[in-house]
This record gives C-alpha cells, sequence and structure tokens, in this order.
C-alpha cells in the first residue's frame, strides 16, 4: 500500500527517519522503555533492557528510581464488545492489576480518553467501578471523542471536569512538574482531525507565561498532537500553535492515546509518545484500508493492549517512559536499584 | 456466489459514502431531523450505529456527513448540508430494503447485528466500496 505520507526523511533532524518511525511501531506490545534526559529521548526496547528468563531487568543495566511515577492509561472503551476484544472490562481490570503490583504505587494516573465506547452513563460508572481498585493517589482524565458522542461532552464534563476549564482543559503542578491537560475532541475538522481552538490556545498560551523554561512540562491529551498519520484523523489541526508555545520549555513530554499502539518522535525538546489501550489494537498507520478495531488471535491480544508507567528524577528534571503490555504473568516492571 | 455478486454491485453502485443520517440529541435528548432511523431510538442505539455501522464500516468520522455549524468548530448533527448524508439515508434505506425483500426481515433495523446485509459487507471499512474486479 503506498503511504505518502509516512515520513520518509529525517527532515526536522530529530533522528526519526521512517526507518526509525517503522522500528518504534515494530515495539508496540512488546514494551518500551524511554529516558528523556535535557530534551533528548533515548529508547530501548524492553527486549533489550528485560531478561526473560528471570522477567526483571538484565544485569549491568542500572535505572535509577524516580523521585515519583505516575501511570497513564487510555482508550478503555468502555461498552466495547465485538471481537476484537468481547471483554474490556476484563483487560481493564488486567491494566489495572499490572500496574497495582509494581514495587511502588503511582502518585497518580493519567487516563487519555475514550473512558467509554458510547458515552453511556452506565459505561462510565464501570469504569468508575473498576478503576476504584487502583492503587493511586489520584486520577486525572481527559476526554476521547468516545465520550462526547451524545452531548459534545456534557455528561463527561459533570462527572470528570469539576474544576476545569472550557471542555475540560486544566493544568496543575507536582513536584515541580507542570502537567496541562487537554482537550483536542469536542471541536472537530475534516477528516477527523482533533481541533484545540483559539479559546484552548489562548488559556495554554496564559498557563505558560509565568513558568521559567526550565520547568518540566507534561502535556497529555487523547488525539496526537502531533501528524501520525492525517489520512486517519490521527493528528490535530491546530496543534504546532500549542508547540510554539512549548518550545522555549528544556523538557516537554506528550502522551497522547487514541491510536491504540506505541508510537514515540522527538523533536527538539519535546517528546511524543501514544499509549496503547486496554481495550482493542488498531492497525498501523496505512496498514489497512482504514483504522478501527483489529481482530488479532486471542492469544496475541494482551500483547498488543497496555499501560505507560512514567517515573520523574527530580534532580535531572529527567522522565522514563515504560510501557507495559497485559501478556506476561509477571509485572515487566524494572527493578528499582 | 450469487447473491454476493449481484448484491455487493447492488450495494457499491451509487455508494459514494454512506454514514450517519441522523441528528444527534439536543439538550432535551429528542433527535432532530431523523429520516430513516426512529425518532424514539434511544442514545445508546444511534451512537452504536454511528460508531459500529459507519465509523468503522466506512474508515470515516462524524465530519464525513455532518456538517460543521455555522462560524463554529462543533458539528450540527442535525443539518443536512451535506450531500454524504443524503446518500447515506439512501444507503441506510437500500440495505433495509434489500434485507426485507431477499432475506426475509419483517422489521429490518439498521444496527441489529443479525442483518444478513449492513454497511461493512460492502464498505469493509472504506468510504467507496471496491469492485473486486476494480482491483
Amino acid at each position: 500500500m503506498k503511504n505518502d505520507n509516512f515520513i520518509g526523511l529525517d527532515e526536522n533532524d530529530d533522528g526519526i527517519d521512517r526507518a526509525g518511525f517503522l522500528k518504534c511501531m515494530a515495539w508496540a506490545g512488546t514494551g518500551l522503555f524511554c529516558i528523556m534526559s535535557g530534551g533528548v529521548l533515548k529508547s530501548y526496547g524492553m527486549s533489550q533492557l528485560i531478561d526473560k528468563a528471570t522477567g526483571r531487568i538484565k544485569k549491568g543495566i542500572e535505572i535509577s528510581k524516580g523521585d515519583f511515577s505516575f501511570a497513564q492509561i487510555s482508550d478503555s472503551h468502555i461498552g466495547f464488545n465485538k471481537p476484537a476484544n468481547p471483554d474490556v472490562v476484563g483487560t481493564l481490570q488486567a491494566a489495572i492489576s499490572k500496574m497495582n503490583a509494581m514495587p511502588s504505587s503511582p502518585s497518580f494516573i493519567l487516563h487519555t480518553g475514550d473512558l467509554s465506547h458510547l458515552a453511556q452513563a452506565d459505561e462510565f460508572d464501570t469504569l468508575d467501578q473498576a478503576l476504584k481498585s487502583a492503587k493511586t493517589g489520584k486520577i486525572f482524565y481527559v476526554p476521547g471523542e468516545h465520550d462526547v458522542l451524545n452531548d459534545n461532552g456534557k455528561q463527561y464534563l459533570q462527572r470528570y471536569g469539576k474544576d476545569t476549564k472550557g471542555n475540560g482543559w486544566y493544568s496543575f503542578d507536582f513536584n515541580g512538574v507542570h502537567f496541562i491537560g487537554l482537550v483536542n475532541v469536542v471541536d472537530t475538522a475534516e477528516g477527523g482531525l482533533g481541533v484545540l481552538g483559539n479559546e484552548q490556545l489562548q488559556w495554554l498560551e496564559n498557563d505558560l507565561k509565568g513558568l521559567s523554561s526550565s520547568t518540566p512540562i507534561v502535556v497529555f491529551a487523547h488525539i496526537p498532537l502531533w501528524a501520525v498519520y492525517p489520512q486517519w484523523g490521527w493528528g490535530t489541526r491546530d496543534s504546532e500553535q500549542a508547540l510554539t508555545y512549548l518550545r522555549r520549555f528544556g523538557s516537554v513530554s506528550v502522551l497522547n492515546g487514541h491510536i491504540h499502539q506505541t508510537l514515540q518522535k522527538v523533536e527538539g525538546n519535546i517528546t511524543f509518545h501514544t499509549a496503547t489501550s486496554t481495550a482493542f489494537p488498531q492497525p498501523q498507520p496505512g496498514m489497512a484500508p482504514s483504522a478501527g478495531p483489529m481482530k488479532v488471535p486471542a492469544e496475541q491480544l494482551r500483547n498488543l493492549l497496555g499501560l505507560t508507567s512514567v517515573n520523574y528524577v527530580e534532580h535531572d528534571h529527567t522522565l522514563a517512559v515504560t510501557d507495559l503490555p497485559l501478556s506476561s504473568a509477571k509485572t515487566d516492571q524494572p527493578e528499582h536499584q | 456466489m450469487f447473491f454476493k455478486k449481484k448484491y455487493v454491485v447492488i450495494l457499491g453502485l451509487g455508494s459514494t459514502i454512506a454514514i450517519a443520517a441522523a441528528a444527534l440529541p439536543s439538550a432535551n435528548n429528542e433527535y432532530k431531523n431523523l429520516k430513516v432511523l426512529p425518532e424514539n431510538i434511544s442514545s445508546k442505539d444511534l451512537s452504536k450505529i454511528m460508531i459500529d455501522d459507519f465509523e468503522d464500516g466506512l474508515g470515516v468520522s462524524c465530519a464525513f456527513c455532518h456538517s460543521l455549524g455555522k462560524d463554529s468548530l462543533r458539528l450540527d448533527y442535525a443539518s443536512d448540508a451535506k450531500p454524504e448524508k443524503q446518500i447515506a439515508r439512501r444507503m441506510m434505506t437500500m440495505t433495509l430494503g434489500i434485507n426485507r425483500k431477499y432475506f426475509k426481515f419483517k422489521h429490518p433495523m439498521i444496527g441489529d447485528s443479525t442483518l444478513v446485509i449492513n454497511c461493512i459487507t460492502c464498505h469493509n471499512g472504506q468510504p467507496r466500496p471496491v469492485d473486486d474486479e476494480e482491483k
């Protein structure tokens, strides 16, 4: 299949060319470990790090213990029941169990949208019930397009958007890191691209104004803030404006969902990372007629689902991002040393 | 197979697209401008049709058939401004007719998973069905 819009050249001098991009995609489901330091992301496949015999990190590789950690869960699609995964509650619970088995509990969870499949009250209730078992301090949400289907997000806002602005955007600080939750699913553009909108962009500019450039920034939103594959709506039409405001910061991590697979891109000091779903996989960009639930052999499903763990080391201003597939019985989290 | 050849062609012809011919709810949860789907359809059933039949069946998003509101980036679900929406209505009517006439469904409903023919039968995840002979 012809893919004219794949990244073919390293035009941004960011080390990510087409081969690198595809290599990142190949990691999906096998797990990914990334360390961001000084705006440079170093990525390792989990197979490079994890000793298959013990399920623990290989000897000789040292990973600093983070000052705090948080987890990202995405695209739970509670209510989905097609053959790609008839038990999305079960796989969400498996993700929570995986997280609860980590050596230290995450300080909080970011859910990057598509909590529900059809934005029904009972679906949100089921999600809330499942997440009650998560060992964490707090859960922060942003909506996916499935969460705002019926009412442009009114129910979502009532349930998850208290003390937020506009359609549900907000920011908060935690241990010196500034977190920003953006909404790019309520307004829309041709082809299904996400839209942030002028009001939110103006708010973002103001929100960042008082921060020093050394403040580590974590941005999270549902639809990727980079052009992953615009033909399938995998991008945000006006994200470039948001990135303009973020470029002066020394360390920016952008966490997204929506595409149900792990992809990464580094652009200057900004690292983009998309997470796997807890519900069902989607095809790699351009490798199917369209995006949508992808049925895989049952024994492969949990390799393609998972969650993301992020450790933050304060004195280095570094974020280590680890993708954890649901597949292994043991927790793949490296031992902290 | 006779059925497959004949009706896949019928479904494919003239179907530049088929998607949401419905209007999502106003504040009081009533839908506006539904012409093929039942006016009293539940929010869950309507959303399921939009996602499972149209979004997944055709590989498109809402804005494929629904137009933006005036001076807005928000979809106006009730609007008939896009011709694709009218085509979607015709496609739904055709699909119901085929299930009624050739597969003996007395009261076929879009979204009924037991229907023999539905959007994905011909569209297979694409906005415009591809004829096997064109490949």
